[in-house]
């Protein structure tokens, strides 16, 4: 399961509840810019997976005084992220022994 | 727990869609704020800010579209999308849709009631506790060998069921019984009782709890003779003992034997054949209620039904093969005999013989139902197809615009789902309410004797399960082709088409249509033609002259070795009866036969030809000299047998003129001998005009007659002619009978009521078909009439031109029927030809009338083509009055 996107998205979670729009920044912020992640893409992803591996989002003040959705990780939402990750890893270290190799 | 929580929130989403879309308005709206406030941080102007807000975030309705995607519930969505859309095209055409619908009611509401007639006859397991653990266990026997035969072939001897029983490891309780033993109850008025004998474990295996006193315990089977203990059914206690509740412990008197009264059953248990048993006695006690015969010490004789209930786990798969051991084991005692057993969940009518008259029954009737529906299928699905081209230029608006066609074609089955099930309700309630109504009345018109037959045809499961399913399955065959046809269309012609057609216009929906068309007529024909077909054997059968005299003769039946009586007190009885019978006022004659004419009682038995070795097999009678007198039996050779031939027991026959000249053609058969199996040697003296004295509609059978000997005279029935009327004659015989003796029953009725019993079958048969006949008439004519008025309705500019150029109203009319005609009368064609293949199914019940009767198979056919081409010149003469200018302007 799980589209690449959902790797980036409960990873960002994962540090701390985020709402859509700063999920977003944050992984264009940490992709140093590269991972131009047009904004509104997040928001399928969270409905999709707030059904299992995202609590149901918590309404909380945001730090102007408005309302907005943080999506805190479950324990399913945990595992998979280890998961996707771990595979991630392979993943990436097999394709790069075979780029370097030549 | 996962999916119990995915689930929830699935509900939740689709319950409060209006609150999750608000929601995600809102967050997208907060994205988009967010950003636009960091543009407006990074300095750009709030116009600018706002653009490159959006410009980031993507095209918002394309997500919130994705968004809802993910919520998992956009097919319900759009079923629900259709099923609006639909029933608001149907509201828009009521027309078409009543026709429609009533269609769909007639096909599924004919075939819901004859299935859930037939469910009621054979297929509802018994009314007992726990039913589907009981199965029913039959023989079925090969080979070569001899057994002597009490009822059906497949039933056991009591040592088989001793055997069974004992040995079996599937069986919590395996029991037996003897179905259809007749009783005279004694008493001030004795009456007929049908009932039976059954093992003591009877009531406990089938968990039927008394509604008073107690039923048989094992100790009640210990010894044959020892117990004589009767259980009464219940309406049999209220109607004969009033109910009375100190009946437990009293006495009554069953064909002479004294029985105790132990219990009454439960008021909802008849037994467990659709003709109710009216008391039970033990299985020991058969010698004392059928004091002939001592069925329980004959290994070989078959005259007990099994029943056994299931041990838990047990499958009837374990049931064939366990049993199947002991029947092999059996089978080594008859050298030459293989026994195969038939295991089946039990059902009324459930044991191998009855089972296969019900199902070929059944599937005959079913065939017959299904092919209304078919009619009625063709006849919505033309329909649809005509309506379809009228929507072509929506449809093909939809398809240009995007709308898959996969998705239009789903659109348009929910449609014709829709109307089917309009139908299906509507045809499946009216049948409910309508086949309890004809099954009372068939029951009710039932001959003589088989009056309370037991038929629960009330609705279950099944029968909502088989109406559903079928519904469905209309609305799927009927809508399916209509539309794969509507959307397979050159979008380009379909946009700019006008609509006011040309003949080759159409073309390829009208070859579908006219396909349609034929189709309904041929199955209609074939309908038809088995309607005609019957109507006239019944007409046949009414009106057949079965070759002897019934005009004025009473017969007088009565079971003389049931109630004890030997040969010689038999003797006595039949000479004294026959003595005051004959002193009644306007009595011409009295005659004996052993069974009487057409009375559904068979004799039968082999008989070898001198110089061969093989016998042939006879139906007999043994009749008094008299017989062929009375009966206006002319004898073509020889002579009757002489009072003195009869009282002597002589070894002479006579038979009939066929059985002479097929057993010695071109010889005269008098002098000729016959073989029994015992070697004696009987000579012929006498050959009688043939008449259908066995089977109504056939009299060429091998067919003798034996003089009634002094060691018969139990045996024998009277017949009595008379001239004083029949209710005169009968009460004289009656009191005749009981100044005898009072106690013996004695059954009078006219000889020709016996033909009723024969007639009924095909009255049943010819009425249902009739009424079916003209069902697949009724839609067929509705359908002609549709396609015609559609074509005329099509064509109109045509005709306007044709009119204008010079035709009349005749040649636009002509042109219009012949037309439609063209299907019509292919489709008659294949009618014909199909049931000429397979109206050899019915001729069994055709008395003396071949397969292919010419009156059916032209008659029918010419009233066919003479409705159709009605139903196809009432539009015709429509379009002949059109004003040729309304018709050109006409769009």
């Amino acid at each position: 399961m799980g589209k690449p996107s959902d790797l980036l998205i409960l990873k960002t979670v994962s540090l701390e509840p985020k709402h859509g729009w700063a999920i977003a920044k944050r992984i264009q912020q940490i992709s140093a810019e590269v991972l131009h992640v047009q904004q509104g893409s997040p928001c399928p992803a969270l409905h999709r997976l707030r059904t299992t591996r995202l609590d149901q989002g918590q309404a909380e003040r945001n730090r102007d005084g408005r309302q907005a959705k943080f999506y805190p990780l479950t324990a399913a939402g945990r595992a998979q992220l280890e998961k996707e990750a771990a595979n991630w890893s392979r993943l990436s270290a097999a394709i790069n022994l075979v780029v370097e190799t030549t | 727990m996962v999916w119990a929580r995915r689930f929830w929130l699935r509900l939740q989403t689709l319950f409060r869609r209006d609150r999750n879309a608000k929601r995600l308005d809102d967050e997208i709206q907060f994205h988009l704020d967010q950003q636009i406030a960091e543009n407006l941080a990074a300095g750009m102007s709030a116009q600018e800010a706002r653009y490159a807000a959006m410009r980031a975030f993507g095209n918002p309705t394309f997500l919130k579209e994705e968004t809802r995607d993910t919520w998992g519930w956009t097919w319900l969505e759009q079923v629900a999308q259709d099923l609006r859309y639909g029933s608001r095209t149907l509201g828009k055409n009521p027309g078409f849709t009543v026709v429609a619908v009533l269609a769909v009611a007639l096909g599924i509401g004919v075939n819901t009631g004859i299935f859930s007639a037939l469910n009621g006859v054979a297929l509802k397991l018994l009314p007992v506790p726990r039913a589907e653990q009981i199965v029913s266990v039959d023989q079925i026997f090969h080979g070569k060998f001899r057994r002597n035969l009490h009822g059906e072939s497949g039933l056991f001897s009591y040592s088989e069921y001793q055997n069974y029983r004992a040995n079996n490891h599937v069986f919590s309780g395996l029991l037996a019984y003897a179905p259809f033993l007749e009783a005279t109850l004694g008493g001030e008025n004795p009456k007929q009782l049908t009932g039976a004998e059954a093992s003591c474990n009877f009531f406990d295996v089938l968990r039927e709890r008394p509604a008073l006193g107690r039923t048989f315990v094992e100790e009640d089977c210990r010894a044959p003779g020892a117990s004589p203990v009767v259980v009464l059914g219940y309406e049999l206690w209220r109607s004969r003992f009033d109910a009375d509740p100190s009946i437990v412990g009293r006495g009554a008197s069953l064909n002479r034997a004294k029985f105790v009264v132990i219990g009454v059953a439960a008021p909802g248990f008849r037994g467990l054949d659709p003709w109710p048993s009216e008391f039970w006695a033990p299985l020991t006690m058969q010698k004392a209620l059928e004091p002939d015969t001592d069925l329980i010490s004959e290994d070989n004789t078959g005259w007990l039904a099994l029943l056994g209930r299931l041990r838990p786990g047990a499958t009837l798969e374990e049931v064939r093969s366990d049993l199947g051991v002991i029947a092999a084991r059996i089978d080594q005692q008859y050298p030459g005999r293989t026994t195969t057993l038939a295991v089946h969940r039990a059902t009324f009518l459930g044991r191998q013989d009855e089972r296969t008259v019900v199902l070929g029954v059944g599937a005959v009737v079913l065939a017959g139902v299904g092919l209304v529906l078919l009619i009625a299928c063709a006849n919505v699905a033309n329909l649809l197809l005509a309506r379809a081209s009228s929507r072509q230029k929506e449809i093909a608006i939809r398809l240009s615009i995007g709308g898959s066609r996969w998705r239009i074609i789903r659109q348009l089955l929910t449609e014709s789902l829709l109307l089917a099930f309009l139908g299906g309700t509507v045809g499946s309630l009216v049948a409910f309410w309508a086949v309890e109504g004809i099954a009372r009345f068939i029951v009710a018109h039932l001959p003589h004797g088989a009056a309370q037959l037991v038929w629960n045809v009330s609705p279950d499961l099944r029968v909502w399960g088989y109406s559903l399913g079928l519904t469905a399955f209309t609305g799927i065959v009927f809508g399916l082709a209509p539309a794969l046809h509507a959307t397979r269309q050159d979008l380009s012609t379909a946009l700019k088409g006008d609509g006011g057609g040309f003949i080759g216009k159409a073309a390829s929906g009208g070859i579908l249509r006219n396909a349609l068309v034929g189709v309904q007529v041929a199955v209609c024909m074939v309908l038809l033609i088995a309607a005609g077909l019957l109507m006239r054997g019944l007409y046949l059968a009414q009106t057949a002259d079965p070759g002897f005299e019934m005009k004025g003769i009473t017969q007088a039946q009565f079971n003389l070795p049931s109630q004890g009586y030997s040969a010689e007190k038999a003797q006595a009885f039949e000479r004294e009866l026959i003595a005051s019978v004959e002193a009644l006022p306007g009595v011409v004659g009295v005659e004996q036969a052993q069974v009487t004419p057409l009375s559904h009682s068979f004799l039968g038995t082999g008989l070898t030809l001198s110089g061969e070795t093989e016998s042939r097999q006879f139906e007999f009678n043994v009749v008094s000299p008299g017989f062929f007198a009375m009966l206006g039996m002319p004898m073509v050779r020889g002579r009757t047998f002489t009072a003195a031939e009869g009282r002597s027991d002589a070894p002479v026959l006579v038979i009939t003129e066929s059985t002479a000249r097929r057993l010695w053609p071109g010889q005269d058969a008098i002098g000729k001998t016959l073989r029994d199996g015992e070697k004696k040697e009987s000579q012929i003296v006498g050959v009688v005009k043939d008449s259908q004295v066995s089977h109504l509609g056939h009299s060429d059978g091998l067919f003798f007659y034996r003089p009634a000997g002094p060691a018969e005279q139990n045996r024998l029935q009277l017949l009595v002619h008379s001239k004083s009327g029949d209710a005169a004659t009968a009460k004289g015989i009656r009191e005749a009978a009981r100044a005898l003796d009072p106690n013996l029953v004695v059954d009078v009725t006219k000889l020709a009521d016996n033909l009723e019993v024969w007639r009924t079958p095909s009255r049943l048969v010819a009425a249902l078909s009739g009424v079916l006949g003209i069902l697949a008439l009724l839609l067929a004519a509705i359908g002609v009439h549709g396609v015609v008025s559609y074509g005329v309705s099509q064509r109109i500019r045509e005709i306007g031109i044709r009119m204008t150029l010079g035709a009349d109203g005749r040649d636009v009319m002509s042109l219009a029927v012949r037309q439609a005609l063209g299907p019509v009368g292919i489709g008659a064609l294949v009618g014909v030809i199909g049931c000429a293949a397979v109206s050899q199914v019915l001729s069994d019940v055709l008395y003396g009338l071949g397969a292919h009767d010419p009156i059916a198979f032209i008659g029918v056919p010419l009233f066919l083509l003479a409705v159709a081409f009605l139903a196809s010149y009432i539009p015709a003469r429509r379009a002949s009055r059109v004003d040729p200018i309304t018709a050109l302007r006409y769009e």
